[in-house]
């Protein structure tokens, strides 16, 4: 499978923050292939271990889970109401179809719209937040089927766009990708240390998927793949540009050293970088991950990525291979 | 019923001619007379048996959708809606532009948002569209100023209800062309106009009537529905599942009370479920039709339509198939129709 493919294919799968098991089936026959053994832990992430000399202990992390919705309220004539699971726009709802995970079956709905006609000047003014956002689904017959607490997804198919793929959930499956990538290339290179890729659960709500893998593992080093926006001016920050390299991040959640390895095997083995400045928290699993047990270097990867929590989030795949490329060359030094 | 593939058609108002094809090439043969006019307008005649009276019906072919007004330095499109689009629904779909070249209307992330722009709808000029180019040079390899940019909705049934793009009027095109595909010559001469350019000011029926001469006519449409939560249930206008909506008065018409009241006598004599649109906002061709010429007494049918002007309309099947009877039963009615 090509790197678009396998965009597309991740990018398909459902899986909001606590409900990753659909992405975790499709991902872990792909990666056990590349790996000595893989297994979840009890909060729903997966590991596939590659054993090298047991001198060091590296874990290399993507969080699966991408945000969504969740149904909070269904009321009469088939319409529902919804609370977010991790940052959603609600400017990006409307007029949108949304699938709901039902006990049964999965439910096809809209995201309904006042037209033009109806609308009056309050309504032009300001969206609609989640206190008025409603799905309609009405349109399926099983609709009844519906209870609260039933997980609702973007209904959008992946696509390409002139060589780029834009789709949802690209954060971060296009970060899952790059550590499929990675594995596969790594059984190819000689490597010291153990190393270990984590599809660590609930990033999005700040959950523990990734702080409780980084304990039970006791990890001397981890690097976070995520992605970061792209083609976003921001005054005072770099504009991280889509398709120019992965993006490698200095800041209190970075291990400085561990950057500039990083920085250096890149430019000695021709990877294309660029860099961004987090004077902070990283807002990543870095965060989390970097002050488990006696603590933990790490290094934080972005894939460039445009329109972050979107349908139409767009990465370029070539971005996605170059930092696969980069994984496997740092923990194989 | 031809909505499953009019939904899909791409035909934005000023850019039928894909939709008229369609149309034309399934009409073809199944009716006396069918012709394209200078507008675009695709209308079609099946002579009556009697022929001293005319009686015109009229859907639209044309969908609400975009224009690009500009190409950006970074390759990105700038746009302008064709016919009433709020930006509320365009944030986050995927288009395409010139019916060939996929993109997307993204937006800042909600991360970099300043607290103001959370709820705060954005102009379009401040929205565009990613097509994939590095920059305007690559952009104009492939699109350029005033291509036409639509939705990309795929068409849906499940049960009663259908959903997709465009119903608004597609709907009433499909009516009609179910009407001819029954194939039955009635009294009066029935003339069918498949029309351009009605979400941008009623143009295309504007030459209708010159053409046709009708004695009486009848809009078919997909019309506002707002039974929905976003709306408190007084101000609801039309209810989807209770059968089709005769209208009394929209904006800028005040309908033909001998029509009215015939098409309601219709509807009750047959038994067919009707329902009043309820809310008097919006227009039709009706409007343009009563206003060209000497006048045409006109009436308006509708099927409601959840959610229309957006990306992802719903109807209810029921109220589909209600409609088209109830269009059956006025042209059994012959001549004596409202006269």
């Amino acid at each position: 499978m090509n790197t678009k493919e396998l965009l597309m294919q991740l990018s398909n799968l459902d899986g909001p923050s606590g409900f990753e098991t659909i992405v975790l089936d499709a991902i872990e026959p792909m990666l056990a292939k590349v790996c000595d053994r893989t297994w979840r832990n009890k909060v729903g992430t997966l590991v596939g271990e590659v054993k090298g000399s047991g001198r060091k202990k590296v874990g290399i992390f993507a969080h699966v889970d991408e945000i969504g919705l969740v149904v909070a309220k269904v009321e009469e004539g088939n319409f529902l109401r919804l609370e977010t699971v991790g940052g959603v726009d609600p400017k990006v709802l409307l007029a949108q179809r949304v699938k709901v995970y039902t006990k049964k079956g999965t439910i096809s709905g809209i995201v309904g719209t006042l037209p033009p006609h109806l609308q009056k000047e309050e309504h032009r003014a300001r969206f609609p937040d989640y206190d008025k956002i409603f799905v309609d689904v009405s349109c399926d017959t099983a609709a009844d089927d519906v209870r609260v607490g039933d997980v609702c997804v973007f209904d959008v198919k992946a696509m390409e766009i002139n060589g780029k793929v834009c789709g949802k959930a690209l954060d971060n499956r296009a970060g899952c990708a790059s550590l499929l990538l990675a594995a596969e290339s790594l059984q190819r290179l000689r490597h010291e240390s153990d190393v270990y890729f984590i599809f660590s659960s609930q990033e999005e709500i700040g959950g523990p998927g990734a702080g409780s893998i980084a304990y039970e593992l006791e990890l001397d080093e981890a690097i976070v793949v995520d992605v970061t926006h792209a083609n976003v001016r921001q005054s005072a920050f770099p504009t991280i540009k889509l398709g120019e390299g992965p993006v490698l991040s200095v800041g209190p959640a970075i291990d400085s050293e561990f950057y500039k390895r990083a920085v250096e095997t890149a430019q000695r083995n021709g990877v294309k970088t660029q860099i961004e400045p987090i004077p902070g928290r990283s807002g990543t699993d870095t965060d989390q991950v970097q002050i488990t047990r006696i603590g933990v270097k790490t290094l934080l990867v972005s894939i460039p990525l445009m329109y972050m929590h979107t349908p139409v989030e767009v990465v370029d795949p070539k971005d996605v291979e170059e930092t696969a490329r980069l994984l496997a060359l740092i923990v194989a030094e | 019923m031809y909505l499953r593939d009019l939904s899909v058609i791409n035909g934005t108002s000023g850019d039928e001619s894909r939709v008229r094809s369609f149309i034309k090439q399934q009409i073809q043969g199944k009716v006396d007379e069918v012709w394209e006019d200078r507008l675009g307008n695709l209308i079609a005649l099946k002579k009556g048996t009697k022929a001293n009276r005319k009686i015109l019906f009229a859907a639209h072919m044309d969908e609400v959708g975009f224009m690009v007004t500009n190409i950006d330095e970074d390759g990105t499109l700038c746009f302008a809606p064709v016919g009433s689009v709020e930006t509320q629904v365009v944030i986050g779909k995927q288009v395409k532009v010139n019916d060939s070249i996929p993109g997307v209307i993204g937006f800042k992330p909600i991360h970099l948002q300043e607290k103001d722009q959370l709820l705060r709808p954005p102009k379009f000029e401040e929205l565009r569209i990613y097509i994939g180019a590095k920059n305007k040079e690559e952009a104009l390899r492939i699109v350029k100023i005033g291509d036409y940019v639509n939705f990309v909705t795929e068409y849906r049934e499940n049960g009663r209800r259908a959903s997709g793009k465009a119903f608004d009027d597609r709907v009433g095109c499909s009516v009609l062309m179910d009407i001819i595909d029954m194939q039955q010559r009635y009294e009066n001469d029935v003339y069918f106009a498949f029309v351009v350019q009605e979400e941008v000011g009623l143009r295309g029926s504007a030459v209708v009537v010159e053409q046709v001469r009708p004695d009486v006519a009848i809009v078919i449409e997909g019309t506002i529905a707002g039974d929905d939560p976003g709306l408190e249930k007084d101000r609801w206008s039309t209810h989807l599942g209770e059968g089709p909506a005769v209208t009394f008065m929209h904006s800028g018409y005040v309908v033909n009370q001998k029509v009215f009241q015939a098409i309601l006598s219709v509807a009750e004599k047959h038994g067919i479920p009707y329902q009043f649109r309820r809310r008097t906002q919006g227009s039709t061709d009706a409007g343009r039709l009563v206003r060209t010429g000497p006048g045409t007494a006109s009436g308006v049918i509708s099927v409601p339509t959840r959610y229309i002007h957006s990306p992802v309309c719903m109807i209810d099947l029921e109220d589909y198939a209600n409609t088209v009877r109830l269009i059956e039963k006025i042209l059994e009615e012959g001549e004596v129709f409202a006269k």
